[in-house]
């Protein structure tokens, strides 16, 4: 049986780990209610009419999405983060390793489930903005598909570096805990410094990721406010984006890969 | 290289100088093995005396600080998934994915040792069966006591009928009727397989096995068959034992 035929069953199991547990409904509902939110508060609150903007529906999705940026932070971390780590934590990997099947495999198959499901997440949470464009007003911007493949590409990233900390780290909830204080601290506050230092951060994981916003060709100075570092606008490019964000998920991935087929069962 | 091959191809399992430091503690100090095809022998010491090390150390979960082991010929540390594709094991206190249920897992398990249709789901029916499990067959294993995941525990080391089993306490958490179930199961499974256990009941050691290997500290203390242990040493194999091992751990 070649290692492939291999991928394929680890991946199906994998995936029915996903699917018989809680998190995944839990989630999907929790990103409706998200979105829901955030529809009613633009409305309820008239949040164009507070700002130099007209009220479009390329604004609406702007602010609806990138309000649900966070989405496919949760969603990921949360599928990802416990499993690699659980194998060891929950004593799991007792059977699951002692197989002949690579472990290069195991890890593979576990991403392609969690990818799978994250991404059932985020394209939940844009099928319904895209209800919502088309009740309200009747149009479909082209950009929301941009923007929703770019919100994958960002969920993967964040899946890749997940995957890392859940290879190196004992526990689960360690492993969540870092992956988000990684992406939301660290790295933020690298990108914030590289700001205020006058240096364009388009390298950098959370400035790649709000392509997902600046895919609609809004410009940020709408939302008036002083801008750090002297007012340069965030306005990451799309497409280099794309490719910076594949990168956080390519080199915390193969140094998965690496680390899991040399992890010892202690 | 061929030769070495060759002379490691009659034998099961050969452990070669096989050491562990765990954080520079000595848990298994150049341990040498050799268990023929069909032997069953029985690795018996104090907690602590580097049993579980050596069987993981074996099916390739743990790196060796010095020293290898081959099954079957195959070198583990090298190539260890088709090492392990010849081994039926149960090591420490497994756990299982607590939303799957046995019959789901076992097929997991089946698929990836290449088994599959009708002939997986017919094994899975009979090693459900061979460990009592009929009734909890479609039940998801966060519902299992201690005991029942040991019961499936075993089920999946047979499940692909491997020519080897290595075997760690097998009878851990089980109830007097449990015990010795496993211990029928494996007086029929040493009839064709080896069997190389780690275990603290004498009198299971004594009806599975012909040899034991003592280790204490992480050194080999004796490896001979029961028969000729119980001669030279004028005492049961419990006494052999007692008087051999340190009483502080
Ligand atoms: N993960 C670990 N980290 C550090 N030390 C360890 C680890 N695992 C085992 N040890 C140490 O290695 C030694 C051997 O442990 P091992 O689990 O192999 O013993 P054992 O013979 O199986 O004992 P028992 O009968 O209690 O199961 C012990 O002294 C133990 O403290
Ligand atoms: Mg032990």
């Amino acid at each position: 049986m070649s290692e492939f035929e291999k991928l394929k069953i680890v991946t199906k199991y994998e995936l029915l780990k996903q699917f018989r547990r809680k998190r995944f409904y839990g989630a999907l509902v929790l990103t409706l209610l998200a979105v829901i939110l955030v529809i009613a508060l633009y409305k309820g609150l008239d949040i164009p009419g507070k700002l130099p903007i007209s009220d479009s529906p390329e604004f609406f999705a702007l602010f609806v999405t990138s309000a649900g940026a966070t989405i496919p932070i949760f969603a990921a971390v949360f599928f990802a983060g416990d499993s690699i780590a659980s194998e060891f934590e929950h004593k799991t990997g007792y059977i699951l390793f002692p197989n002949p099947v690579k472990r290069s495999t195991l890890v593979i198959g576990k991403y392609i489930a969690c990818l799978t499901v994250t991404a059932l997440i985020v394209i939940l949470a844009y099928v319904a903005t895209m209800i919502a464009l088309v009740g309200i007003y009747q149009q479909l911007p082209i950009e929301v598909f941009g923007s929703l493949v770019l919100a994958l590409v960002y969920a993967n990233s964040v899946l890749g570096i997940a995957f890392l900390y859940s290879s190196v780290l004992k526990g689960s909830m360690g492993a969540t805990i870092a992956t988000l204080l990684t992406i939301m601290l660290v790295f933020g506050v690298i990108e914030i410094s590289l700001i205020f230092a006058n240096i364009e951060p388009w390298f950098m994981h959370g400035y790649a990721g709000d392509s997902i916003a600046s895919v609609y060709g809004i410009s940020f100075a709408a939302f008036g406010g002083a801008m750090p570092g002297g007012g340069m606008e965030r306005n990451p490019n799309p497409i280099t984006s794309f490719f910076v964000m594949l990168g956080y998920f390519i080199v915390p991935f193969i140094l998965s890969i690496w680390l899991v087929k040399r992890r010892e069962m202690l | 290289m061929y030769i070495t091959k060759l002379l490691t191809m009659r034998e099961s399992i050969v452990i070669e100088g096989l050491s562990k430091y765990y954080d520079g503690f000595l848990a298994l100090d150049k341990l040498s093995l050799k268990i023929k095809k069909n032997e069953d022998v029985a690795l018996l010491g104090p907690n602590g005396a580097g049993k579980t090390t050596t069987l993981k150390l074996l099916c390739g979960l743990l790196r060796p600080s010095a020293g290898t082991a081959y099954i079957n010929g195959v070198n583990v540390m090298e190539e260890r998934e088709r090492a392990i594709s010849m081994v039926g094991t149960i090591l420490e206190t497994p756990e299982f994915y607590p939303f799957l249920t046995p019959v789901e897992t076992l097929s997991y398990l089946g698929r990836l040792r290449e088994m599959s249709g009708r002939e997986l789901k017919s094994r899975i029916e009979e090693v459900i069966k061979l460990v009592r499990l009929e009734e909890w067959a479609k039940v998801k294993i966060e519902k299992f006591s201690r005991g029942m995941k040991q019961r499936l525990a075993l089920a999946q080391a047979l499940l692909h009928d491997p020519p080897i089993l290595i075997l760690d306490e097998p009878a851990l958490g089980l109830d007097p009727r449990g015990m010795m179930e496993v211990r029928e199961i494996l007086k029929k499974a040493r009839k064709e397989k080896t069997v190389f256990l780690s275990s603290h009941l004498i009198t299971e050691v004594v009806q599975v096995c012909d040899k034991v290997a003592l280790i204490d500290h992480g050194h080999l203390l004796v490896y001979d068959s029961i028969p000729r242990l119980k001669r030279k040493y004028r005492t049961s194999l419990e006494g052999v034992y007692l008087k051999l091992t340190e009483a502080t751990i």
